[in-house]
């Protein structure tokens, strides 16, 4: 399924992930909405995020294979080299197996603002790392 | 290859369509039907070479190409629609996913084996329309059985790649769940909806019967108490799940194109 190709796709996004943007961006102040563009076959939704004292500029791209490949989301802000990010400054969100048992994302269940609470959620151990030097939770198992 | 092999052994099988981009490799060697001086050949050719030798009467189709390939959904889409049932030995996840949705959208019954890594144990699924989708399955299974114990990636390296390790599966433990894929397809063919595997007064693959079998092939400490046992799942169709579920939208492609475009540009200038 081709996200934004396919006529499964476009209903995907039509019923469910537009929607739940929709839903996130109601009566939130304008600075921290999600905006989306298109860029190629993927869609990418740039937002603010602010788990604490800071304010965080990143994006969610949902590739042209989601829901079936999980969104991959960085941060555009600049950060201290801390656990759990990777290269270019991807964020670690849930253990990416590539199968169903090792792969957290569940497209079944999970929206592209599953990944933008899991981003908050990741920026909020960021901040408790970055003034104590621990991670705050667990490693993904 | 080998559920392929078994199917086509039955005479209520007359044709088949092969979807199947893969060269035939030498580290394949070890757990396929085909021999070593087959290598570099298409794994679809030598199918259905294999295929024809036993069955001449067969019609075998070939699609050289990988499933979710864009340039090649109309030719799929063909092969989907005119078939009896799916079979799908897929080992990636978005292949499972587009198998899934080209079944349902042609309202045809399918069925999936996979072969557990290190060949301790595999399932065989079936599904049929109206009943669970494979998101509902893969769904319930991530949240109710464990088949993998491999460690967590090593969060320590920030930045490096993220390796999972997968042992290969044996040829043994492949023709074990492979067979149990084929015994399954072929009780699916004569009625999907009430199989005799089923009993007769439990109901059908809608909810009331198993969905799943998971066969285990070796005792692994912390996951699989005993060998050689079988787990029947019994899946429901999940009421929210966001692969199956229909929600209103617009009826005629063009206007769930214009629809689309005029969501995304709200939120473009949002």
């Amino acid at each position: 399924m081709s996200l934004l190709d396919s006529e499964a796709g476009k209903r995907r996004l039509l019923s469910v992930e537009i929607p739940v943007i929709e839903r996130y961006n109601e009566g939130r102040d304008p600075a921290f909405q999600i905006r989306l563009s298109r860029l190629g076959g993927t869609l990418v939704l740039r937002y603010c995020l602010k788990p604490g004292h800071n304010i965080y500029q990143l994006e969610t791209r949902l590739v042209s294979s989601y829901p079936t490949v999980p969104p991959e989301t960085r941060v555009l802000t600049a950060l201290k080299h801390c656990p759990h990010l990777l290269e270019g400054q991807t964020l670690c969100l849930w253990r990416q197996g590539s199968t169903r048992a090792s792969s957290r994302w569940d497209p079944a269940r999970f929206t592209c603002i599953f990944a933008v609470q899991a981003a908050w959620r990741w920026l909020a151990c960021y901040e408790v790392w970055h003034e104590t030097g621990e991670w705050p939770l667990p490693e993904a198992k | 290859m080998p559920v392929l092999d078994m199917l086509c052994r039955d005479p209520r099988i007359t044709r088949v369509t092969l979807i199947e981009p893969d060269v035939y490799k030498p580290h394949n060697v070890a757990r396929h039907l085909f021999p070593l001086s087959a290598v570099g050949e298409a794994k679809a050719v030598l199918a259905q070479r294999w295929l024809l030798e036993r069955r001449p009467d067969l019609v075998v189709d070939l699609l050289l190409c990988d499933l979710c390939d864009p340039a090649q959904q109309e030719a799929i889409e063909a092969a989907a629609a005119s078939c009896d049932i799916g079979v799908c030995a897929a080992d990636n996840e978005p292949a499972k996913y587009h198998w899934d949705a080209l079944m349902r959208k042609h309202g045809k019954p399918w069925t999936l084996g996979e072969v557990l890594s290190g060949g301790i144990g595999g399932f065989v699924h079936w599904f049929v329309p109206g009943g669970p989708c494979y998101g509902c399955v893969a769904s319930y299974l991530k949240r109710s059985v464990t088949v993998d114990k491999a460690p967590p990636p090593d969060y320590s390296q920030p930045g490096g790649p993220v390796y999972e390790t997968t042992i290969p599966a044996s040829k043994a433990a492949i023709q074990t769940i492979a067979s149990l894929h084929a015994v399954v397809t072929l009780a699916l063919l004569d009625d999907p909806a009430h199989p005799p595997f089923l009993p007769p007064a439990s109901a059908d693959a809608k909810g009331g019967g198993f969905t799943s079998l998971l066969l285990t092939l070796q005792r692994v400490p912390d996951l699989f108490e005993e060998a050689f046992r079988p787990y029947r799942f019994r899946v429901p169709r999940a009421a929210d799940c966001l692969i199956c579920q229909a929600r209103p939208t617009p009826s005629s492609v063009e206007e769930l194109d214009v629809a689309l475009d005029q969501a995304l540009a709200r939120l473009e200038n949002a």
